[in-house]
């Protein structure tokens, strides 16, 4: 029988409203066994306002104060100074915000929590659109893209703009620690949840959260494109702590993005000069990711 | 209790620092910026030890209150107009999830065109957000108001947020004397929170959550209960303040010289005191005329404005603000509340005092001269003349 | 009036196949009116959407609960859905099934009819097995039971509405007007209907804040599936992968290191199937078949 690489600890019950296969579902599961059970989370507007079901069940073996979609980083402030008031520092304090939530309506809130170097873990899972609302496009969605509001349609080609920086826009307010992790490697997922963790400070997460209806894949694929994400060097893992960027999967050749566009319905127009140039960009950013992390 | 002298915002920050506020959280705006600052540096002295958490909006600011007080903190927060209209969304969410945060709001006029003076565009543009309101017209008042408002908010049959509005510069940046109690007299009246329907960590608990149709009406309706019992509740509160510290203020409508008169003006706020002192001189003159102060806003004092109207003929009523289509916003809610009187008094609007205009004893006199004369005519813009000869500025 | 209830899942058309029907009821000079309550319906969990039709102007703007019509858009629906209630007696059930209507025993007399709307779509390319899409073979085979509209009505409406596939959808609604079978049912006795889901008891007395902390295991969320899964315990190498990715915390490990799918959680899609290195895992049609 093989060792658990996961803590056997639920703090996700079963019973919760996500779709069947959401990434969404996995990143709060892995998340919570990383930082345990005296954790406190705050959940704005977002797919897990639903997943958590509704009154008077909860889908979570601990706190959750319900947040306005706009306002996860000031709530994470507030839960942080309530705790230290009322001496309980050792309560760990989360944000678990979509990607709409984070880098469109919430940056603000989210920039002045860091700038104030709010003691807690912002976690944003990415599921690259406003899909809660029905799959409208984000500033988190990725360029070429269909969404309800970026169709394919006449000359429309879905989003026209590239995806939101939002690892750069973070680590420009310096954040004790910030990483990127995927539903689709769990135990790398595991190993920074611990590490945030055991930290203080402002920290920051960006997950890599598939969502099949939203993406237009099977619901039985979700890790598997998961991995595509990373493997093809689309999502590369890594953390950056006190300024120092490491990559946490390393990867010798790349896969082709081919393979990871063409198993989503919402890339099904994409032309194969498209996907050369997504090919491109891709490989340039991975490159200079390992710049970064060989010359700091 | 010392005697201090004291603006309106100073008189905030010292009651704050009196109720021992856990959490304070606030965004700069004119004219509320002292009371912060005040905060900000009893704070850094250690004479308060709270966590003041210096935000980038006003909307995050009651958003961290809403977060904090959600864990049972007890939590402070102070804007004004614009400020205030920001945070709309978030006082929907601090009066829903039953957080009893105490806020000061400093009433001014709302843009465009830019004003930062008096007016209640402000506050009356947010009564119905679930907070109660209460309109101080002294200092003094405004002090003993903050700290009989956390004892109201934490109240565990209450459990609503309450805003304390004091009029931008008529009470704000006015000095004068201010009884201020001890710690041991406010200890004594205003013991530490009992936190309830709060999230305890370790508890699988949601606040917030989802509901359907039947569970979000039951929760209104408990919202609703709860500002029901705010009438008899603050009495107590009241009650049990005057006999530590000596002073009560009267409910929610404090009446003035009300007995036999044939005509009576309400008010909210400042105007109140001078209305006051037009109430002396016109009876001194024989002029059988009355006042009464709505103290509270919200929850409307309904009840007794009726009882006022089975007993007066003629009512009047002072706004800085109103309702488009219908006359001021509170002679609007007189109207509405006096329409179920067994009698039936003459209702006249009076708007003044809007965007800083000052309300004077002339002013004042001329409302009671129409009450006493004038059929009652919808909503009456007061004291326009000399805007046609105003100077332009720049 | 005639009123209609259609039962689907989350992702399966209801509320388009709702609108479709007034679209087509349109066409035929009549006036229709179709809605939906939006909630937090998830891919696959049980979904319900209204419509009315009228020769005169509607004057309602209100819900359905005493339906002339039943539309279930899924087999898997009547056992965990409460499709049957309300249903008018002389009303007409229809159900997207295989099996002959004898096997939907309405509690008051009414007309049942079935056809494998499921096998019709698929055959024409609609959908897939997981999410068959099959509201413009209903809508053709509604019109062959009741009044409420035309063949060619609805034909027409998928021409104009449908963005996807329009001829063969318009196909698969022929198939599905030909196909159907109708049976006349005396009703149960009692005029019961067979207990359906219980939902969580809500407490009668209200915390003043909305404060939620019933666990959520209590609701069975299989209702949501058409596939499950099953463990062929001799190809289980007890790596735990299955364990590690289900999002749905639906499968529990035994003393020996074993995977034991909590059956009334697991929403059947698939992820643990495709990730069991072995394959010890299989995804059967629920219901076994
Ligand atoms: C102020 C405000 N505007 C809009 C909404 C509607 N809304 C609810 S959830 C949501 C989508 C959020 O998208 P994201 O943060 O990416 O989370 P996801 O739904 O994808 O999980 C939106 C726009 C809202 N709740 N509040
Ligand atoms: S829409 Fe996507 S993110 Fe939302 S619950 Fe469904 S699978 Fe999860
Ligand atoms: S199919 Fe497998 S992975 Fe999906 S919910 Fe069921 S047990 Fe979990
Ligand atoms: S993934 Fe397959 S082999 Fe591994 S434990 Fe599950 S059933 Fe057994
Ligand atoms: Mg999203």
């Amino acid at each position: 029988m093989a060792k658990l690489t996961l803590p056997p600890v639920e703090l996700v019950r079963s019973g919760h409203s996500a779709c069947p296969g959401c990434g969404p579902a996995l990143a709060m599961r892995y998340l919570l066994k990383g930082t345990g059970e005296r954790t406190v989370v705050s959940v704005p507007a977002s797919c897990w306002t639903i997943i958590a079901t509704g009154y008077p069940t909860t889908a979570l073996r601990i706190p959750m104060i319900d947040t306005p979609i706009e306002a996860t980083g000031a709530s994470i402030s507030g839960l942080r100074a309530a705790l230290d008031a009322l001496h309980m520092s050792d309560v760990q304090v989360v944000g678990f915000a979509g990607d709409g939530g984070t880098v469109d309506i919430g940056l603000q809130s989210l920039s002045g929590m860091l700038e104030r170097r709010t003691d807690a873990l912002y976690v944003m899972y990415d599921n690259e659109a406003y899909m809660n609302t029905g799959i409208q496009r984000s500033g988190s969605t990725p360029l070429g893209a269909w969404t309800t509001t970026t169709p394919v349609e006449g000359m429309a080609r879905g989003k026209g703009e590239p995806k939101k920086d939002i690892m750069g826009i973070v680590l420009a307010h310096h954040p004790v620690y910030a990483a990127t992790l995927n539903v689709a490697y769990p135990e790398d997922f595991l190993r920074k949840a611990q590490k945030a963790a055991s930290l203080k400070g402002p920290r920051f997460f960006h997950v890599l959260a598939p969502c099949p209806p939203g993406w237009k894949f099977a619901s039985d694929q979700t890790v598997q494109i998961g991995r595509l994400a990373t493997d093809t060097g689309i999502f590369p893992l890594y953390e950056v702590e006190n300024g120092k960027l490491r990559v946490t999967r390393k990867l010798g050749q790349l896969k082709p993005v081919r393979d990871y566009i063409k198993v989503q319905g919402r890339f099904g127009h994409l032309t194969d000069a498209e996907i050369d140039t997504v090919e491109h960009e891709v490989q340039a950013s991975w490159a200079a990711l390992l710049q970064r992390e060989a010359h700091p | 209790m010392t005697r201090l002298v004291l603006s309106g915002n100073y008189a905030q920050s010292y009651a704050a620092r009196l109720a021992r506020v856990q959490v304070i959280s606030a965004y700069p705006i004119t004219p509320q910026t002292t009371i912060v600052e005040q905060l900000a540096k009893f704070v850094s002295s250690g004479e308060l030890p709270a966590q003041f958490i210096k935000v980038e909006s006003e909307h995050s600011a009651l958003q961290v209150c809403v977060s904090a007080a959600a864990l049972g903190a007890r939590t402070y927060t102070a804007t004004s107009s614009q400020g205030l209209l920001l945070m709309h969304e978030l006082l929907h969410w601090a009066s829903g999830m039953r957080t009893p945060i105490v806020m000061g709001v400093v009433s001014r006029s709302v843009g465009p065109p830019w004003s930062l003076d008096a007016d209640h565009t402000d506050t009356m543009s947010q009564r119905d957000t679930g907070w109660v309101q209460i309109y101080p017209e002294s200092n003094q008042e405004v002090l003993d108001s903050v700290l009989e408002s956390f004892r109201l908010a934490e109240d565990l049959a209450i459990r609503l947020p309450v805003m304390v509005a004091e009029d931008a510069f008529y009470l704000s940046h006015t000095v004068e004397p201010v009884e201020v109690p001890s710690q041991a007299q406010v200890d004594a009246f205003l013991p530490p929170r009992v936190p309830k329907g709060t999230l305890v960590p370790g508890k699988a608990t949601r606040l917030g959550s989802y509901v359907g149709p039947a569970d979000y009406v039951r929760f209104r309706r408990e919202q609703a209960r709860a500002m029901e019992r705010v009438p008899e509740t603050l009495a107590a509160i009241e009650e049990d303040y005057g006999r530590r510290m000596g002073r009560t203020y009267g409910g929610l409508l404090q009446e003035y010289r009300t007995e036999g008169a044939d005509a009576v003006l309400l008010t909210m706020g400042t105007a109140s005191t001078t209305a006051r002192a037009v109430v002396d001189e016109l009876r001194a003159e024989g002029k059988r005329v009355g006042l009464a102060r709505i103290r509270v806003f919200r929850p409307f004092p309904a009840k007794e404005v009726r009882a006022l109207a089975s007993r007066v003929d003629r009512l009047g009523v002072m706004d800085r603000s109103w309702t488009f289509g219908q006359m001021g916003s509170a002679a609007t809610e007189v109207a509405a509340a006096i329409q179920s009187s067994p009698r039936q008094p003459r209702l006249s609007s009076f708007l003044a005092g809007v965007g800083g205009r000052d309300v004077g004893t002339a002013l004042l006199r001329e409302m009671f001269r129409d009450l006493l004369s004038k059929e009652p005519s919808g909503l009456r813009w007061m004291d326009m003349e000399p805007l046609k000869e105003a100077p332009l500025h720049g | 009036m005639i009123e209609i209830r259609f039962h689907g899942r989350g992702g399966q058309g209801a509320v388009i196949a709702a609108e479709l029907l007034a679209q087509a009821a349109n066409l035929d000079g009549k006036t229709p009116q179709s809605f939906a309550f939006y909630g937090a319906e998830r891919r696959g969990a049980p979904v319900v959407s209204y419509a009315r039709i009228d020769d005169r102007p509607i004057l309602l703007r209100t819900a359905i609960t005493a339906p002339d019509i039943v539309v279930v858009l899924d087999p898997g629906l009547v056992e965990v859905a409460p499709v049957m209630d309300g249903l008018k007696p002389g009303g007409t059930l229809l159900v997207n099934s295989p099996l002959p209507p004898e096997r939907f025993p309405t509690p008051k007399p009414a007309f049942v009819a079935t056809l494998d709307a499921t096998q019709i779509a698929l055959s024409h390319g609609i959908g897939s097995r997981t999410m068959p899409i099959v509201n413009t073979t209903m809508l053709g085979a509604l019109s062959r039971v009741s009044s409420v509209v035309s063949l060619s009505a609805v034909q027409h409406a998928i021409d104009e509405h449908v963005p996807a596939r329009p001829a063969e959808n318009g196909l698969a609604a022929i198939e599905g007007f030909h196909t159907v079978r109708v049976a006349e049912l005396p009703g149960l006795p009692g005029g019961k209907a067979p207990a359906g889901p219980v939902a969580p008891a809500l407490s009668s007395e209200v915390p003043e804040a909305p404060i939620a902390s019933m666990a959520s295991d209590v609701l069975h969320t299989s209702s949501w599936r058409t596939l499950q899964p099953v463990i062929t315990r001799e190809k289980c190498t007890r790596c735990n992968f299955c364990w590690k990715f289900c999002p749905d915390n639906a499968i529990d490990l035994d003393a020996e290191g074993f995977p034991v799918v909590r059956n009334e959680h697991c929403k059947g899609c698939g992820l643990c199937a495709v990730e069991c290195p072995p394959v010890a895992i299989e995804m059967v049609v629920e219901g076994g078949a």
